[in-house]
Order: structure tokens, then sequence, then C-alpha cells
């Protein structure tokens, strides 16, 4: 009995000890990539979280964040055709947790800010075509969950400055801008993996309304 | 419990031993270090990034066999089994690259690409929509570009001393017959197909691959779009008609239709045009477009369209001006075209498809019609295999058929008709080996069987590129061409055999961030070109020949000035051929020796448009006047014209664009028409082709209506 009680003990712990080990493995990074002030860093992040992903299979989070962390890269990158090559790839591991988790809202916000990346590479070629698929992809992430803070400051980012380019109201865009910050503001989620980055788009925006 | 501790201690003490390092440098192939590589152990979390150095260290309790891995944006995956048993191990990697990277060598030697937006392409898109002059006509931006030959009464393409039949259209792969609207004799016609359906433009003077045939000078290649991703109706108001249009899009598929309506009468009504019109053109139009995804990366595409346009004038006699001859024309053209891709595994993909086009002529020269169909299809099947990133191989059958049927009431009211079939089958086979990043060939073979003159050719055609430089390359190219005669010689005489071309190309070109220089040189050998036997146009021959030579220059910039876009091309041509009716070899009426073009787009954001002007210029053409003893003796003056437009978007979803061609009114002459017989003092009256009018004017608004606003038309405008 003591035995096997012993033994039941370690399993339990091993179990723990795995599932532990993500969330502490994801923390870290999480953490990292937050933080990161160069392209260097963001790449060792992107690459742990690639890591961890290949050996988890089933969890979704690494390569959202893997995505993430090429958005962010594509973001310091002055080449347009580098920038591109670097959101093809944040496209491409998105996909990887789009599969693992079907229609989740932080995905599709996700997704549409990989849009919006797009059209800096050529505003005037692209704006028309890439801002519409933004726009209607934080629509769709709002369906998905309409408490989405991040959907709703990057959908207020794009529409702010669609209106400021048109020297139309933009009260629509302030409006959502607010929102976002009440949604940021509200209790967290108790998973310590859920995305929180996105704030500051919001504050920005809040900010040029004034 | 004594013995439980003692289990720990052991447990402890083991994973102590099984704890190995493992370190090593990762480089690329030529010893660079490559900072940034993430090293794993596949399946765990163990591993790092390399340093800045290329070098990197971890420590890790895996044991056993483990296989490490490592990968980086642009290489390939490097991965080697090793067992873990506490004993250090070191790894010296060198990371070979994929070939399919930005910066690798492509084939460039005659082909101007536009479109594919991720890769470094000389022109987007969009480019060919914003072209002022071009008023969103494909061939109109094209005659931008090096290579071409401005031709103002014919609006065609005419490529390298070609003339406009010798430069085919290809949708989707798939050959466009007739792919230009129907006009006036001596005005420009209009492609049929808008440029905002196609993502991708690829435009070849010379050299092109085995994949396209029937075309002696040039290969325009278009993609339409992939499914669709709005939901989306827009409205357009145009100066000279309207449109309306809607997409709707599901999950994996899109269907898009779209009604045109076109009447220029209004218009003519206000301008005074050079042509006596009885009725000025009127065209009503309609397409379709449907995609549906299929499998991972499958898709299928059809597009249909149907046109109807008709017009009436009245030609004056040179000698006697007020003895007039009616001259009616209407045009019925059906185009339908259905093509598929599909990956078959992970190297082999198949392509292929079927296009279907009809086009009715009814023609009134006087009081006796003529009538004529036209009828082709072209059925086409294509594998691709992608042996390694470094060879790839494509081969596959084509079978082109077409028809032609002419009839007309003879003098004595009968009628008369003419008919016959060309079916040809063709098999190509290519291969495209990249010897290195900085060095590629693509080596290819055509073969055709000709049913109506049961001919059966071989064409081969070979291109080399070397990037000797971070940015810089060179390029070569070689290849045969060949393409049936024009319907209205084999109307007289079907056994005429096929016209030839023999291109050879130099280029090199440099596409840095935003700046792009190309150069270009070549020599162009035409061989069997339909000649009238002593002059007489019912008796023809193949015995015609010919050349084209010369260089040409592009330079694009959209860096040096904030918002401004600007692209220059020159050309120089020098061509002489011997065909038709011609005496002996002589430059031909539609080549002219330079061409010239800027191009200039600059977005005001203070008014919230883009501005566009296009600046053209080609020397004096040839034209034969029968009053000189010597043929093709005259020069018309130089071509000048500059056109102007202006896009404005005052609302998200509205945009007003206006254009105007030739703002400084010069009158252009592009030719004369000489009298068919003497006046009584034994000359030949002449009478100048001129433009329908000197500016044409264009003013369209278009709305679109979507549940986001902030969509517009001007990725199709």
């Amino acid at each position: 009995m003591k035995t096997s009680m012993l033994i039941l003990f370690t399993f339990c712990s091993a179990a723990l000890f795995a599932n532990d080990k993500y969330k502490q493995a994801m923390q870290t990074n999480i953490q990292a990539i937050y933080k990161a002030q160069s392209t260097e860093e963001i790449q060792q992040a992107v690459n742990s979280f690639e890591r961890i992903g290949t050996a988890e299979k089933s969890k979704w989070e690494p390569f959202y964040y893997a995505s993430f962390g090429y958005i962010m890269m594509s973001t310091r990158e002055e080449d347009g055709a580098k920038r591109d090559a670097l959101l093809d790839k944040a496209t491409e591991v998105l996909k990887k947790a789009s599969v693992i988790q079907q229609n989740d809202s932080e995905i599709t916000a996700l997704e549409g800010f990989i849009y919006m990346m797009r059209v800096t590479v050529d505003p005037a070629t692209r704006g028309q075509q890439y801002s519409g698929l933004a726009m209607q992809t934080f629509g769709k992430a709002l369906g998905l969950n309409p408490e989405n803070p991040r959907a709703m400051a990057l959908m207020a980012q794009m529409e702010f400055g669609t209106a400021q380019f048109f020297k139309s109201p933009t009260t629509s865009a302030c409006e959502k801008a607010s929102n976002a910050i009440a949604m940021f503001d509200a209790p967290p989620s108790a998973d310590p993996l859920a995305p929180r980055w996105g704030k500051e788009t919001a504050l920005r925006v809040v900010k040029q309304c004034q | 419990m004594r013995k439980a501790i003692h289990i720990l201690l052991l447990f402890i003490t083991s994973a102590t031993f099984a704890q190995t390092s493992i370190s090593g440098v990762v480089t690329d192939e030529k010893g660079a270090a490559i900072p940034g590589a993430n090293v794993s152990i596949e399946g765990t979390y163990d591993g790092t990034s390399t340093s800045v150095e290329g070098a990197f260290q971890f420590e890790t309790l895996e044991t056993g066999a483990q296989t490490i891995t490592i990968t980086f944006v642009g290489f390939k995956a490097f991965s080697q089994a090793v067992n873990l048993s506490g004993q250090p191990i070191q790894l010296k990697v060198s990371l070979k690259e994929e070939i399919n990277q930005l910066d690798a060598v492509v084939i460039s030697a005659g082909s101007f690409t536009a479109g594919e937006e991720k890769r470094r392409t000389i022109l987007k898109a969009i480019d060919i929509a914003t072209t002022a002059g071009a008023t969103a006509d494909i061939a109109g931006a094209l005659n931008t570009l090096p290579g071409t030959q401005k031709v103002g009464e014919s609006g065609r393409l005419f490529v390298r001393g070609g003339d406009g039949s010798e430069a085919k259209t290809f949708i989707d792969g798939m050959l466009v017959a007739n792919a230009y609207s129907p006009s006036a004799p001596n005005t420009p016609s209009r492609g049929r197909f808008l440029p905002f359906m196609f993502k991708g433009t690829s435009f070849s003077t010379g050299g092109y691959s085995a994949e396209y045939g029937q075309a002696l000078s040039s290969a325009l290649v278009l993609d339409s779009k992939d499914k669709a991703e709005l939901n989306q109706t827009d409205l357009g108001l145009l100066s000279v008609g309207s449109d309306v249009a809607h997409t709707q899009v599901w999950d994996r598929s899109s269907v898009s239709g779209k009604i045109q309506y076109t009447n220029i009468r209004p218009y003519f009504g206000m301008i005074n045009q050079e042509i006596d019109w009885i009725t000025p053109p009127a065209s009503i139009e309609g397409s379709t477009a449907f995609r549906q995804e299929v499998g991972e990366h499958g898709i299928v595409k059809f597009f249909g369209n149907f046109n109807h346009s008709d017009f009436k004038l009245n030609n004056s006699d040179i000698l006697n001006p007020n003895q007039k001859q009616l001259f009616g024309y209407a045009n019925n053209y059906g185009y339908g075209n259905a093509s598929f891709l599909q990956a078959l595994n992970d190297s082999w993909s198949v392509k292929g498809g079927l296009s279907y086009n009809y086009n009715e002529n009814n023609i009134l020269f006087g009081n006796s019609p003529v009538d004529e169909v036209e009828k082709g299809t072209h059925s086409k099947l294509v594998f691709e295999n992608t042996l390694s990133d470094r060879v790839e191989l494509k081969f596959g059958v084509e079978h082109f058929q077409s028809s032609y049927e002419a009839s007309r009431l003879d003098s004595l009211l009968k009628q008369q008709t003419i008919a016959f079939n060309t079916p040809i089958t063709t098999g190509f086979a290519e291969a495209e080996i990249y010897a290195s990043k900085y060095f590629v060939t693509r080596a290819g073979v055509r073969t055709e069987y000709n049913g109506l003159m049961e001919k059966l050719s071989v064409d081969p055609r070979v291109s080399i590129a070397y990037k000797p430089f971070t940015h810089g390359q060179f390029s070569l190219a070689y290849g045969q061409f060949r393409q049936v005669a024009q319907n209205e010689f084999l109307r007289v005489n079907q056994n005429l055999e096929e016209e030839k071309a023999e291109h050879f190309i130099l280029n090199y070109q440099v596409i840095n961030n935003q700046r792009t220089f190309r150069a270009e040189l070549y020599h162009k050998r035409y061989s069997n070109l339909v000649k009238f036997m002593n002059g007489n146009p019912e008796q023809l021959t193949n015995a015609g020949n010919g050349y084209a030579q010369g260089f040409e220059l592009f330079w694009r910039d959209n860096k040096t000035v904030r918002n401004l876009d600007y692209w220059v091309s020159y050309s120089y041509l020098d061509t002489e051929r011997d065909y038709l009716d011609f005496p002996n070899a002589s430059v031909p009426g539609f080549a002219s020796t330079h061409n010239f073009s800027v191009v200039g787009k600059k977005f005001i954001s203070e008014i919230k448009s883009q501005l566009g002007v296009t600046y053209s210029y080609s020397s004096p053409r040839a034209y034969n006047n029968p009053n000189s003893e010597v043929f093709n003796n005259g020069r018309t003056p130089a071509y000048q014209d500059l056109s102007m437009n202006l896009s404005y978007l005052p609302k998200p979803f509205l945009i007003i664009h206006l254009s105007v061609t030739n703002v400084l009114g010069r009158d252009n002459v592009f030719g004369y028409d000489y009298s068919e017989t003497p006046d009584t003092n034994g000359n030949y009256l002449s009478r100048a082709i001129r433009q329908p009018a000197k500016r044409f004017l264009f003013l369209g608004i278009f709305f679109t209506i979507s549940k986001n606003k902030s969509v517009n038309q001007l990725p199709n405008l």
C-alpha cells in the first residue's frame, strides 16, 4: 500500500511537475518578450517558444507568442521585403496555433495585427486592401470575445488613423480606445499565460484624442 | 525509509551524472557566423539561441539517443542524431542556404514582373492601374516600359519591332484570343480585361519560358486574383457610362459579378471628333468570377465575360471628300476560363485549365456585309516537380483548337463562305536548376504539331542568370518562337507555314530596396514571314524575313523624394523587314527608333489625392508615299504626349478620378492614308491619320458599399 501510494505520489508530482515546467518556461519567456529591447532578445524568446511549441504539440500559446515575437521583430525592420519575410513567418507559426485552438479571439486579433503591419510596408499600394482585411479580422475577434481588449485597441488605432487621414470625426475611434482601456483595467484572466500586451496602444490613441 | 532515501540519492546522482553539455558554432556555407539560430533537442524544451559569433552552449538532463536540430530563417534545417551520456558534445555546423530567398538570382532577361507584392518586383500590380495616360488599360501602362513602341492609332502592344499580333495575352496560363476590344480604324483599342482582376502581371519582351507558345514577340502573362476576402458592392459613375459590381465571400469560396455599360456618345457630342461618326461606340459587358479553395493548397478558378459593342461611321474618300462610304461594325465576344491548381504531395503539383473564346464580327462596307466568326479552345495540363530547392521540373501538354469562318455576299448577292480549322497540339518540358544562389539555368523545349499544315516543330529555349554582386545580376536568354499566320492571310492560303522568330537577349539588372536599374541588349531574327508574291495579296508565300535589334534602359526610384515614385524608360530600336507588300527590306510603319517615357506618381496628403503624370516621346515613323520613288520613305513628325490623372479620396468609401490625355493638345500624326488612284495631275492625295480628338477627358466617381467603411476601390483603379 505504502509503495503504491508512493508511486502514485511520484506520478502525480511528475505530471504536476511537467505542467509546472510548461507554465514556468512560458512565463519566463513571456516576460522576456515583453521586456525585450532588441531584435536579438526577441529572436531568443521566439526560439524558446518554438522549442516549447514543438515539444508540447497540444499547446497553442507557444506559437501565439512566437508569432507575436515575429510581429515585434517586423516593427524594427526597415527593409520592406525583409519585414514581409518576418510577417510571413508570423503568419506561418500563427497558423500552427490556430490549428490547435480553433476560433480563438486572441489568435484572430493577432492575425489582424499582421494585416495591419502589412500595410506599413507599402501604405499607398496596400492600404486599401489590408486595412479592410485588418478591420474585418478585428471585428471577427470581437465577435468571438467582445471583451478582447487587444482586438478593441488595435481596431481603435486603425480607425483613428483612417479618420485622421480623411479628416473625419475620430469620435468612434476614441470611444473604442476608452472601451479598450476599460477592458484592460478589468480583472485579468486567471490564466498566467493569457496575453496581456496592448494597453499602450489604447493609451496612445486616447492621448491623441485629447 | 532508508532504502527510499538511498534510491532518491541514486536518482539525483545519476541525474547529475547524466547532465550533458552541448556546445558549438553555427555558420553559413562560407563560414560566416549565424546569430539567433535556434538550437534544440527535438521534442524537449532544451536548447538555446546562437550568439553574435554564432556560438552556443547549453546543458541538458536528457539521456540516450536524441536528435539535435538547428533552424534559422532562410536556411535548411540541420539535424543530427546524438547519444547523450554525460560526455560533452561539440558541434561545428554549417547551414545550407535555402535558394528561394529574397536575394537569390532570378531569370530577368526579357521579363518585367508586376505583383507578387512580397517579392522584389519592378512593378506593382497597382502601378498598372494608376499610370497616367493609360486610363486603367493594361497595354497602355505597359507601353511606358522599355521594349515597347507607341503606336497611338492602335492601342496594342508592339514589342521590339514586332507588330501588334505578335504580342499574346495569357490569363492563368490560358491563351486569350482577341484580347483587345474592337475599335474604329485608326483609333486606339483597349484591352478587354481590367487590371484590377489580376494579382500579378508578367510582361515578357522576349526569351520567355517554353510554357508559352504561339507568340512571336511577347507574352503578357496575367495571374488572376485568388479568393476575395471582403463582401462589397461597387458602383461607378463614369463620364462614359457606369458599372456595378458585387462580391460575396464565404469561408472557402467567393463569387463576384460585374455589369458595365459604356456609351461614348454623349461625350463625343460635346467634344469635336476627327471622325465622322454616325453612331459612336457603345458597349455592354457582363463578367463573373468564381473561386473555390480545395484542400490545403488547391484552388479552382472560373472567369467568364460577355461583351457586345458596336459603332457606325462614314469614311470619306480622299480624292472626293463628299463621297462617303458607310462603315459599320458590331462585335459579340464571349470568353470563359476555368483553371485549377492542386498540390499532389510535397514535391508534385498539377495545374490545368480550359478556355473558350467566341468572337463574332459583323462588318458593313457600304452595302456589302461581311460576317466573321472565330472560335477557339485551349486546354492545358502542367505537372511541376520540386526535386529540391535547387531543381524544379515542369512539363505539360496543350491543345489549341481554333476555327475561322467568314461569309459575305458577292456582287451577285450570292453568299460566299470560307472556313478552316487550326488544331495545334503541343508538349513542353523545362527545368530550372540553381547551381547556387548566384547561378541559375533554365532550359526547356517546346514541340508543336500543327494539324492545318501537318507539320511538327521543335523550339528550344534557354536562359541563364548570374549574380556576382549583392544586388546586381546578369541574365542571358535565347529562344525560338513561332506563331501561325493571321487568319486574314490563312483565309487566302491555308498552306502558309508558321512565322518564326529567334531571340538573343543580354540583361543587367539591379534591384535595391526601392530603386531599380535595368539595361538590356537584344537581337531578334524573323523568318517565314507572310509575303505577297509580286505584290499580289491573293498570292501569299512565307518568303518574308526581317530583324530587330537595340538596347533599352529603365530606372525606377521611389525612395529619393518622399511620396514620389517615378520611372524612366528609353528604347532604341533598329529594325527592317521584308514582308507583305514591301518591295524590299524596309522599316515597317509601326516601328520608331527612339521611345522615351517618364511616369511619375505622387501622393499629396494635404489634398488626399494621388497625382500622376506621364510624358511619352516616340521618334518619327515611316510611311509610304506613293508619289515618291522610294518605298516607305516618308517620316511622320515625332509623337509627344503629356497625360495627367488625379485620384481624390474625400471619404474612405469614395474616390473621384479625373484623367486627361495630351494635356498640351499636341496634334500627333501617326501616318498618312493615300488615295487609291492619282488625281488629274497624276498625284496621290494624302490624308493624315490623327488622334480622334486632341485630348481624352475621363471622370469617374466610385462608391464602395461594404460593412466596413474603410474599403474603397482604389486597388481597382
